[in-house]
Protein backbone atom coordinates (compact mmCIF):
# COMPACT_ATOMS: atom_id res chain seq x y z
CA UNK A 1 0.00 0.00 0.00
CA UNK A 2 1.27 3.48 -0.87
CA UNK A 3 1.02 6.04 1.90
CA UNK A 4 -1.63 8.63 1.01
CA UNK A 5 -0.16 12.09 0.58
CA UNK A 6 -2.07 14.71 2.55
CA UNK A 7 -1.54 17.26 -0.22
CA UNK A 8 -2.89 14.92 -2.92
CA UNK A 9 -5.92 14.08 -0.77
CA UNK A 10 -6.72 17.76 -0.06
CA UNK A 11 -6.28 18.63 -3.72
CA UNK A 12 -8.57 15.75 -4.78
CA UNK A 13 -11.17 16.83 -2.23
CA UNK A 14 -11.07 20.47 -3.37
CA UNK A 15 -11.36 19.44 -7.01
CA UNK A 16 -14.48 17.43 -6.13
CA UNK A 17 -16.35 20.75 -5.83
CA UNK A 18 -16.03 20.93 -9.61
CA UNK A 19 -16.98 17.30 -10.23
CA UNK A 20 -20.00 18.33 -12.35
CA UNK A 21 -18.08 20.95 -14.34
CA UNK A 22 -18.23 18.96 -17.57
CA UNK A 23 -21.51 17.09 -17.01
CA UNK A 24 -22.52 15.59 -20.33
CA UNK A 25 -24.82 12.98 -21.82
CA UNK A 26 -22.03 10.58 -22.85
CA UNK A 27 -19.93 10.10 -19.71
CA UNK A 28 -22.08 12.13 -17.27
CA UNK A 29 -19.83 12.71 -14.21
CA UNK A 30 -17.02 10.62 -15.74
CA UNK A 31 -14.85 13.46 -16.93
CA UNK A 32 -15.33 15.33 -13.64
CA UNK A 33 -14.41 12.21 -11.70
CA UNK A 34 -11.21 11.91 -13.74
CA UNK A 35 -10.45 15.62 -13.19
CA UNK A 36 -10.94 15.27 -9.42
CA UNK A 37 -8.85 12.14 -8.92
CA UNK A 38 -5.87 13.41 -10.96
CA UNK A 39 -3.75 14.59 -7.97
CA UNK A 40 -4.06 11.18 -6.29
CA UNK A 41 -3.26 9.36 -9.54
CA UNK A 42 -0.18 11.56 -10.03
CA UNK A 43 1.01 10.50 -6.58
CA UNK A 44 0.22 6.80 -7.01
CA UNK A 45 1.77 6.53 -10.49
CA UNK A 46 4.60 9.04 -10.11
CA UNK A 47 7.18 6.46 -11.26
CA UNK A 48 4.97 4.92 -13.95
CA UNK A 49 3.91 7.39 -16.68
CA UNK A 50 2.24 4.71 -18.80
CA UNK A 51 0.27 3.39 -15.85
CA UNK A 52 -0.73 6.98 -15.07
CA UNK A 53 -2.14 7.59 -18.59
CA UNK A 54 -3.98 4.26 -18.48
CA UNK A 55 -5.48 5.14 -15.08
CA UNK A 56 -6.58 8.59 -16.31
CA UNK A 57 -8.29 6.95 -19.29
CA UNK A 58 -10.08 4.47 -17.00
CA UNK A 59 -11.35 7.17 -14.65
CA UNK A 60 -12.93 9.40 -17.30
CA UNK A 61 -15.23 6.56 -18.33
CA UNK A 62 -18.97 6.84 -17.70
CA UNK A 63 -19.85 7.47 -14.06
CA UNK A 64 -22.80 9.06 -12.34
CA UNK A 65 -23.87 9.68 -8.75
CA UNK A 66 -25.25 12.47 -6.61
CA UNK A 67 -22.56 15.21 -6.74
CA UNK A 68 -22.10 15.30 -2.95
CA UNK A 69 -22.18 11.54 -2.34
CA UNK A 70 -19.89 10.99 -5.32
CA UNK A 71 -17.17 11.89 -2.80
CA UNK A 72 -17.71 8.53 -1.09
CA UNK A 73 -16.88 6.78 -4.36
CA UNK A 74 -14.03 9.23 -5.03
CA UNK A 75 -12.46 8.63 -1.60
CA UNK A 76 -12.90 4.86 -1.88
CA UNK A 77 -11.42 4.84 -5.39
CA UNK A 78 -8.41 6.82 -4.15
CA UNK A 79 -7.95 4.21 -1.44
CA UNK A 80 -8.21 1.36 -3.98
CA UNK A 81 -5.67 3.04 -6.27
CA UNK A 82 -3.30 3.54 -3.33
CA UNK A 83 -3.76 -0.10 -2.30
CA UNK A 84 -2.86 -1.19 -5.82
CA UNK A 85 -6.19 -2.92 -6.52
CA UNK A 86 -6.52 -4.32 -10.08
CA UNK A 87 -8.18 -1.92 -12.57
CA UNK A 88 -11.07 -4.33 -13.23
CA UNK A 89 -11.84 -4.45 -9.51
CA UNK A 90 -11.94 -0.62 -9.35
CA UNK A 91 -14.17 -0.48 -12.43
CA UNK A 92 -16.57 -3.02 -10.93
CA UNK A 93 -16.67 -1.07 -7.66
CA UNK A 94 -17.53 2.20 -9.44
CA UNK A 95 -20.23 0.44 -11.44
CA UNK A 96 -21.72 -1.06 -8.29
CA UNK A 97 -21.91 2.14 -6.23
CA UNK A 98 -23.09 4.68 -8.80
CA UNK A 99 -26.80 3.71 -8.67
CA UNK A 100 -27.16 3.63 -4.87
CA UNK A 101 -25.13 6.83 -4.39
CA UNK A 102 -27.34 8.58 -6.95
CA UNK A 103 -30.71 7.57 -5.55
CA UNK A 104 -29.63 7.98 -1.92
CA UNK A 105 -28.29 11.48 -2.57
CA UNK A 106 -31.39 12.49 -4.51
CA UNK A 107 -33.73 11.52 -1.68
CA UNK A 108 -31.46 12.79 1.09
CA UNK A 109 -30.42 16.15 -0.40
CA UNK A 110 -32.73 17.17 -3.25
CA UNK A 111 -35.97 15.86 -1.71
CA UNK A 112 -34.97 16.19 1.95
CA UNK A 113 -32.31 18.60 3.10
CA UNK A 114 -32.69 21.31 0.47
CA UNK A 115 -36.50 21.75 0.66
CA UNK A 116 -36.38 21.55 4.47
CA UNK A 117 -33.76 24.29 4.82
CA UNK A 118 -35.14 26.57 2.09
CA UNK A 119 -38.67 26.31 3.49
CA UNK A 120 -37.40 27.05 7.01
CA UNK A 121 -35.70 30.14 5.61
CA UNK A 122 -38.87 31.20 3.79
CA UNK A 123 -40.86 30.76 7.01
CA UNK A 124 -38.27 32.91 8.76
CA UNK A 125 -38.53 35.59 6.07
CA UNK A 126 -42.33 35.57 6.23
CA UNK A 127 -42.14 35.92 10.01
CA UNK A 128 -40.44 39.27 9.55
CA UNK A 129 -36.70 38.51 9.27
CA UNK A 130 -34.74 40.85 7.00
CA UNK A 131 -33.73 39.63 3.51
CA UNK A 132 -30.10 39.34 4.67
CA UNK A 133 -30.95 37.18 7.69
CA UNK A 134 -33.30 35.00 5.61
CA UNK A 135 -30.73 34.31 2.90
CA UNK A 136 -27.84 33.91 5.34
CA UNK A 137 -29.86 31.46 7.43
CA UNK A 138 -30.58 29.33 4.37
CA UNK A 139 -27.02 29.38 3.05
CA UNK A 140 -25.53 28.52 6.46
CA UNK A 141 -28.07 25.81 7.32
CA UNK A 142 -27.91 24.19 3.91
CA UNK A 143 -24.15 24.30 3.56
CA UNK A 144 -23.47 22.81 7.00
CA UNK A 145 -25.15 19.62 5.76
CA UNK A 146 -23.68 19.98 2.28
CA UNK A 147 -20.08 20.30 3.45
CA UNK A 148 -20.50 17.55 6.06
CA UNK A 149 -21.68 15.20 3.32
CA UNK A 150 -18.87 16.14 0.96
CA UNK A 151 -16.09 16.02 3.52
CA UNK A 152 -17.47 13.11 5.57
CA UNK A 153 -18.12 11.10 2.40
CA UNK A 154 -14.60 11.64 1.11
CA UNK A 155 -13.01 10.85 4.49
CA UNK A 156 -15.11 7.69 5.00
CA UNK A 157 -14.38 6.53 1.45
CA UNK A 158 -10.67 7.14 1.86
CA UNK A 159 -10.57 5.24 5.14
CA UNK A 160 -12.91 2.36 4.37
CA UNK A 161 -12.27 1.78 0.67
CA UNK A 162 -14.57 -0.92 -0.70
CA UNK A 163 -16.17 -1.31 2.74
CA UNK A 164 -18.14 1.95 2.45
CA UNK A 165 -21.36 -0.09 2.26
CA UNK A 166 -21.08 -0.94 5.99
CA UNK A 167 -20.55 2.71 6.89
CA UNK A 168 -23.53 3.75 4.77
CA UNK A 169 -25.74 1.18 6.48
CA UNK A 170 -24.66 2.44 9.93
CA UNK A 171 -25.56 6.01 8.97
CA UNK A 172 -29.09 4.83 8.00
CA UNK A 173 -29.36 7.58 5.42
CA UNK A 174 -32.75 6.45 3.97
CA UNK A 175 -34.29 6.94 7.43
CA UNK A 176 -32.68 10.40 7.69
CA UNK A 177 -34.00 11.24 4.21
CA UNK A 178 -37.51 10.25 5.27
CA UNK A 179 -37.31 12.41 8.40
CA UNK A 180 -36.00 15.38 6.42
CA UNK A 181 -38.84 15.02 3.90
CA UNK A 182 -41.28 15.14 6.85
CA UNK A 183 -39.64 18.33 8.15
CA UNK A 184 -39.85 19.78 4.63
CA UNK A 185 -43.59 19.04 4.42
CA UNK A 186 -44.18 20.58 7.87
CA UNK A 187 -42.42 23.80 6.83
CA UNK A 188 -44.20 23.80 3.47
CA UNK A 189 -47.45 23.89 5.42
CA UNK A 190 -45.96 26.59 7.66
CA UNK A 191 -44.96 28.74 4.68
CA UNK A 192 -48.38 28.48 3.02
CA UNK A 193 -50.07 29.21 6.38
CA UNK A 194 -47.83 32.24 6.90
CA UNK A 195 -48.38 33.45 3.33
CA UNK A 196 -52.15 33.34 3.85
CA UNK A 197 -51.88 34.93 7.28
CA UNK A 198 -49.55 37.71 6.11
CA UNK A 199 -51.64 38.13 2.95
CA UNK A 200 -54.63 38.95 5.11
CA UNK A 201 -52.74 42.12 6.18
CA UNK A 202 -52.88 43.19 2.50
CA UNK A 203 -56.56 42.36 2.12
CA UNK A 204 -56.30 38.70 1.04
CA UNK A 205 -59.32 36.90 2.48
CA UNK A 206 -58.21 33.78 4.31
CA UNK A 207 -61.26 31.54 3.88
CA UNK A 208 -61.96 31.75 0.12
CA UNK A 209 -58.29 31.85 -0.82
CA UNK A 210 -57.56 29.05 1.67
CA UNK A 211 -60.24 26.89 0.04
CA UNK A 212 -58.81 27.59 -3.42
CA UNK A 213 -55.35 26.80 -2.06
CA UNK A 214 -56.59 23.44 -0.77
CA UNK A 215 -58.04 22.72 -4.21
CA UNK A 216 -54.71 23.64 -5.83
CA UNK A 217 -52.85 21.37 -3.40
CA UNK A 218 -55.16 18.50 -4.29
CA UNK A 219 -54.73 19.14 -8.03
CA UNK A 220 -50.95 19.47 -7.65
CA UNK A 221 -50.70 16.16 -5.85
CA UNK A 222 -52.78 14.52 -8.59
CA UNK A 223 -50.65 16.00 -11.37
CA UNK A 224 -47.29 15.34 -9.67
CA UNK A 225 -44.29 16.51 -11.68
CA UNK A 226 -46.66 17.27 -14.59
CA UNK A 227 -47.92 20.25 -12.58
CA UNK A 228 -44.85 22.18 -13.71
CA UNK A 229 -46.13 22.20 -17.29
CA UNK A 230 -49.51 23.44 -16.07
CA UNK A 231 -47.87 26.19 -14.01
CA UNK A 232 -45.71 27.25 -16.90
CA UNK A 233 -48.61 27.69 -19.32
CA UNK A 234 -51.04 29.05 -16.73
CA UNK A 235 -48.70 31.70 -15.34
CA UNK A 236 -47.41 32.68 -18.77
CA UNK A 237 -50.85 32.61 -20.41
CA UNK A 238 -52.81 34.19 -17.57
CA UNK A 239 -50.21 36.89 -17.04
CA UNK A 240 -50.18 37.70 -20.75
CA UNK A 241 -53.99 37.82 -20.93
CA UNK A 242 -54.17 40.12 -17.90
CA UNK A 243 -51.66 42.53 -19.40
CA UNK A 244 -53.70 42.46 -22.62
CA UNK A 245 -56.84 43.29 -20.64
CA UNK A 246 -54.93 46.20 -19.14
CA UNK A 247 -53.87 47.31 -22.63
CA UNK A 248 -57.46 47.34 -23.95
CA UNK A 249 -59.07 48.43 -20.71
CA UNK B 1 -23.36 49.04 -20.20
CA UNK B 2 -23.99 50.53 -16.76
CA UNK B 3 -21.99 49.30 -13.72
CA UNK B 4 -25.15 47.62 -12.37
CA UNK B 5 -25.72 45.79 -15.67
CA UNK B 6 -22.11 44.63 -15.68
CA UNK B 7 -22.45 43.29 -12.11
CA UNK B 8 -25.72 41.56 -13.02
CA UNK B 9 -24.19 39.90 -16.09
CA UNK B 10 -21.28 38.66 -13.94
CA UNK B 11 -23.75 37.50 -11.30
CA UNK B 12 -25.66 35.60 -14.01
CA UNK B 13 -22.48 33.71 -14.88
CA UNK B 14 -21.76 32.90 -11.23
CA UNK B 15 -25.35 31.74 -10.65
CA UNK B 16 -25.15 29.44 -13.68
CA UNK B 17 -21.87 27.96 -12.42
CA UNK B 18 -23.30 27.35 -8.95
CA UNK B 19 -26.36 25.61 -10.42
CA UNK B 20 -24.42 22.55 -11.57
CA UNK B 21 -20.78 23.03 -12.49
CA UNK B 22 -19.06 24.48 -9.44
CA UNK B 23 -19.81 23.92 -5.78
CA UNK B 24 -23.60 23.87 -5.71
CA UNK B 25 -23.63 26.03 -2.59
CA UNK B 26 -27.19 27.02 -3.57
CA UNK B 27 -26.43 30.65 -4.32
CA UNK B 28 -28.35 29.84 -7.49
CA UNK B 29 -31.61 29.05 -5.67
CA UNK B 30 -34.30 31.60 -6.58
CA UNK B 31 -34.54 32.78 -2.96
CA UNK B 32 -30.83 33.71 -2.87
CA UNK B 33 -30.48 34.79 -6.51
CA UNK B 34 -33.54 37.05 -6.17
CA UNK B 35 -32.30 38.71 -2.99
CA UNK B 36 -28.78 39.21 -4.39
CA UNK B 37 -30.24 40.82 -7.53
CA UNK B 38 -32.48 42.97 -5.34
CA UNK B 39 -29.40 44.17 -3.46
CA UNK B 40 -27.64 45.13 -6.67
CA UNK B 41 -30.76 47.08 -7.71
CA UNK B 42 -31.15 48.64 -4.26
CA UNK B 43 -34.35 46.80 -3.29
CA UNK B 44 -33.56 43.50 -1.52
CA UNK B 45 -37.13 43.13 -0.21
CA UNK B 46 -38.51 43.08 -3.76
CA UNK B 47 -35.81 40.53 -4.65
CA UNK B 48 -36.79 38.38 -1.67
CA UNK B 49 -40.50 38.53 -2.57
CA UNK B 50 -40.04 37.63 -6.25
CA UNK B 51 -37.30 35.09 -5.48
CA UNK B 52 -39.37 33.59 -2.65
CA UNK B 53 -42.43 33.10 -4.86
CA UNK B 54 -40.33 31.56 -7.66
CA UNK B 55 -38.63 29.37 -5.02
CA UNK B 56 -42.03 27.97 -4.03
CA UNK B 57 -42.75 27.17 -7.69
CA UNK B 58 -39.41 25.31 -7.84
CA UNK B 59 -39.93 23.23 -4.68
CA UNK B 60 -40.85 19.96 -6.46
CA UNK B 61 -38.12 20.29 -9.09
CA UNK B 62 -35.33 17.82 -8.33
CA UNK B 63 -32.27 17.43 -10.59
CA UNK B 64 -32.60 13.64 -10.39
CA UNK B 65 -30.16 11.59 -12.47
CA UNK B 66 -29.69 13.18 -15.86
CA UNK B 67 -33.12 14.83 -15.90
CA UNK B 68 -33.47 18.22 -17.52
CA UNK B 69 -35.23 20.75 -15.35
CA UNK B 70 -36.07 24.47 -15.38
CA UNK B 71 -33.10 26.52 -14.18
CA UNK B 72 -33.55 28.89 -11.23
CA UNK B 73 -30.55 31.24 -10.96
CA UNK B 74 -30.21 33.51 -14.02
CA UNK B 75 -34.00 33.47 -14.72
CA UNK B 76 -34.75 34.73 -11.20
CA UNK B 77 -32.21 37.50 -11.75
CA UNK B 78 -34.07 38.51 -14.91
CA UNK B 79 -37.42 38.26 -13.10
CA UNK B 80 -36.29 40.62 -10.34
CA UNK B 81 -34.94 43.12 -12.89
CA UNK B 82 -38.33 43.02 -14.66
CA UNK B 83 -40.16 43.41 -11.35
CA UNK B 84 -38.08 46.46 -10.43
CA UNK B 85 -39.19 48.21 -13.62
CA UNK B 86 -42.89 48.38 -12.69
CA UNK B 87 -44.01 49.57 -9.25
CA UNK B 88 -46.52 47.63 -7.12
CA UNK B 89 -48.51 44.49 -7.87
CA UNK B 90 -47.85 44.58 -11.63
CA UNK B 91 -44.10 44.44 -11.03
CA UNK B 92 -44.31 41.41 -8.74
CA UNK B 93 -46.63 39.60 -11.18
CA UNK B 94 -44.41 40.43 -14.15
CA UNK B 95 -41.26 39.41 -12.25
CA UNK B 96 -42.64 35.98 -11.38
CA UNK B 97 -44.03 35.50 -14.89
CA UNK B 98 -40.78 36.51 -16.62
CA UNK B 99 -38.73 34.39 -14.17
CA UNK B 100 -40.79 31.27 -14.79
CA UNK B 101 -40.93 31.68 -18.57
CA UNK B 102 -37.22 32.46 -18.75
CA UNK B 103 -36.44 29.31 -16.73
CA UNK B 104 -37.59 27.24 -19.72
CA UNK B 105 -35.28 29.11 -22.07
CA UNK B 106 -32.48 28.57 -19.56
CA UNK B 107 -33.29 24.84 -19.47
CA UNK B 108 -32.90 24.75 -23.26
CA UNK B 109 -29.50 26.42 -22.95
CA UNK B 110 -28.47 23.80 -20.35
CA UNK B 111 -29.52 21.09 -22.80
CA UNK B 112 -27.36 22.65 -25.53
CA UNK B 113 -24.43 23.05 -23.12
CA UNK B 114 -24.58 19.37 -22.20
CA UNK B 115 -24.59 18.44 -25.88
CA UNK B 116 -21.55 20.66 -26.43
CA UNK B 117 -19.84 19.13 -23.37
CA UNK B 118 -20.32 15.66 -24.88
CA UNK B 119 -18.21 16.80 -27.83
CA UNK B 120 -15.61 18.57 -25.73
CA UNK B 121 -14.78 15.89 -23.13
CA UNK B 122 -12.29 13.23 -24.22
CA UNK B 123 -13.76 9.88 -25.25
CA UNK B 124 -11.93 7.06 -23.41
CA UNK B 125 -13.41 4.49 -25.80
CA UNK B 126 -11.54 5.98 -28.78
CA UNK B 127 -8.03 6.62 -27.53
CA UNK B 128 -5.81 6.96 -24.48
CA UNK B 129 -6.63 10.18 -22.63
CA UNK B 130 -3.95 12.49 -21.24
CA UNK B 131 -4.30 14.40 -17.96
CA UNK B 132 -3.83 17.67 -19.87
CA UNK B 133 -6.81 16.83 -22.12
CA UNK B 134 -8.96 16.09 -19.07
CA UNK B 135 -8.08 19.35 -17.30
CA UNK B 136 -8.48 21.55 -20.38
CA UNK B 137 -11.79 19.95 -21.39
CA UNK B 138 -13.17 20.09 -17.87
CA UNK B 139 -12.28 23.71 -17.19
CA UNK B 140 -13.38 24.63 -20.73
CA UNK B 141 -16.83 23.15 -20.10
CA UNK B 142 -17.13 25.04 -16.78
CA UNK B 143 -16.06 28.23 -18.56
CA UNK B 144 -18.76 27.69 -21.18
CA UNK B 145 -21.32 27.35 -18.40
CA UNK B 146 -20.23 30.71 -16.97
CA UNK B 147 -20.54 32.33 -20.41
CA UNK B 148 -23.97 30.74 -20.86
CA UNK B 149 -25.19 32.25 -17.57
CA UNK B 150 -23.71 35.64 -18.38
CA UNK B 151 -25.27 35.58 -21.87
CA UNK B 152 -28.65 34.60 -20.41
CA UNK B 153 -28.45 37.45 -17.90
CA UNK B 154 -27.44 39.92 -20.64
CA UNK B 155 -30.28 38.78 -22.91
CA UNK B 156 -32.67 38.86 -19.96
CA UNK B 157 -31.69 42.42 -19.02
CA UNK B 158 -32.55 43.58 -22.52
CA UNK B 159 -35.80 41.62 -22.49
CA UNK B 160 -36.73 42.92 -19.04
CA UNK B 161 -36.06 46.51 -20.12
CA UNK B 162 -38.26 46.10 -23.19
CA UNK B 163 -41.09 44.36 -21.29
CA UNK B 164 -41.24 46.86 -18.47
CA UNK B 165 -41.33 49.83 -20.82
CA UNK B 166 -44.09 48.18 -22.91
CA UNK B 167 -46.21 46.98 -20.01
CA UNK B 168 -45.87 49.97 -17.67
CA UNK B 169 -49.21 50.67 -15.95
CA UNK B 170 -51.13 47.91 -17.73
CA UNK B 171 -51.58 45.44 -14.85
CA UNK B 172 -55.33 45.51 -14.12
CA UNK B 173 -55.46 43.67 -10.77
CA UNK B 174 -55.17 45.02 -7.24
CA UNK B 175 -52.40 43.95 -4.84
CA UNK B 176 -54.65 41.56 -2.78
CA UNK B 177 -55.93 39.78 -5.92
CA UNK B 178 -52.43 39.58 -7.39
CA UNK B 179 -51.01 38.18 -4.15
CA UNK B 180 -53.96 35.77 -3.88
CA UNK B 181 -53.33 34.47 -7.42
CA UNK B 182 -49.62 34.05 -6.75
CA UNK B 183 -50.37 32.17 -3.52
CA UNK B 184 -52.85 30.03 -5.39
CA UNK B 185 -50.26 29.28 -8.06
CA UNK B 186 -47.85 27.93 -5.44
CA UNK B 187 -50.43 25.32 -4.37
CA UNK B 188 -49.83 23.18 -7.47
CA UNK B 189 -46.08 22.67 -6.94
CA UNK B 190 -46.67 22.32 -3.18
CA UNK B 191 -49.11 19.47 -3.87
CA UNK B 192 -46.64 17.91 -6.32
CA UNK B 193 -43.90 18.11 -3.67
CA UNK B 194 -46.05 16.37 -1.04
CA UNK B 195 -46.82 13.63 -3.53
CA UNK B 196 -43.15 13.11 -4.40
CA UNK B 197 -42.16 12.67 -0.73
CA UNK B 198 -44.83 10.21 0.32
CA UNK B 199 -48.29 11.68 -0.37
CA UNK B 200 -51.05 13.07 1.80
CA UNK B 201 -51.75 9.85 3.71
CA UNK B 202 -48.22 9.77 5.03
CA UNK B 203 -47.52 13.50 5.33
CA UNK B 204 -50.97 15.12 5.60
CA UNK B 205 -50.93 15.52 9.39
CA UNK B 206 -47.50 17.19 9.36
CA UNK B 207 -48.58 19.55 6.59
CA UNK B 208 -51.83 20.42 8.38
CA UNK B 209 -49.95 21.01 11.65
CA UNK B 210 -47.53 23.39 9.94
CA UNK B 211 -50.20 25.22 7.94
CA UNK B 212 -52.74 25.51 10.78
CA UNK B 213 -50.21 26.41 13.45
CA UNK B 214 -48.46 29.11 11.49
CA UNK B 215 -51.67 30.54 9.99
CA UNK B 216 -53.26 30.97 13.41
CA UNK B 217 -49.96 32.22 14.83
CA UNK B 218 -49.52 34.83 12.10
CA UNK B 219 -53.09 36.10 12.50
CA UNK B 220 -52.93 36.24 16.31
CA UNK B 221 -49.49 37.79 16.50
Amino acid sequence: MKKPSRRACISTFLRSFLIQGSWNRRTMLGSGFGFSILPTLRRVYRDDPEGFEAAVTRHVEHFNAHPYLANLALGATCRMEMDGEPPEEIRRFKLAVRGPLGSLGDSLVWAGWRPATVLMALALGLSGASPGVTVLFFLLAYNVGHLLLRFGGFAVGLERGTQIGDSLRKMSLPLQADRLAGIGVFFLGAVLGLVLGRGSEFGVRVLPWGALLALGLFLGSRLGQGSWRVIYWTVGGLGGVLFLIGWFG
Amino acid sequence: MTPDSFILVLLGGILALDGTSVGQFMISRPLVAGTLTGWVLGDPVLGLVVGGVIELYFIPVFPVGGAEFPEGGPPTLVGVVAAAGIPGAGGIALGVMVGLLFSRLAALSVHLLRKANSRIVPDPARAQVSSRQVVLAHLGCAGLDFLRGAALAGLGLGLAGWTTSSLQGLWPLSLPITLGLLILGTALPAGAFVRSVGGWRKRGVLFAAGAGGFLIGSILL
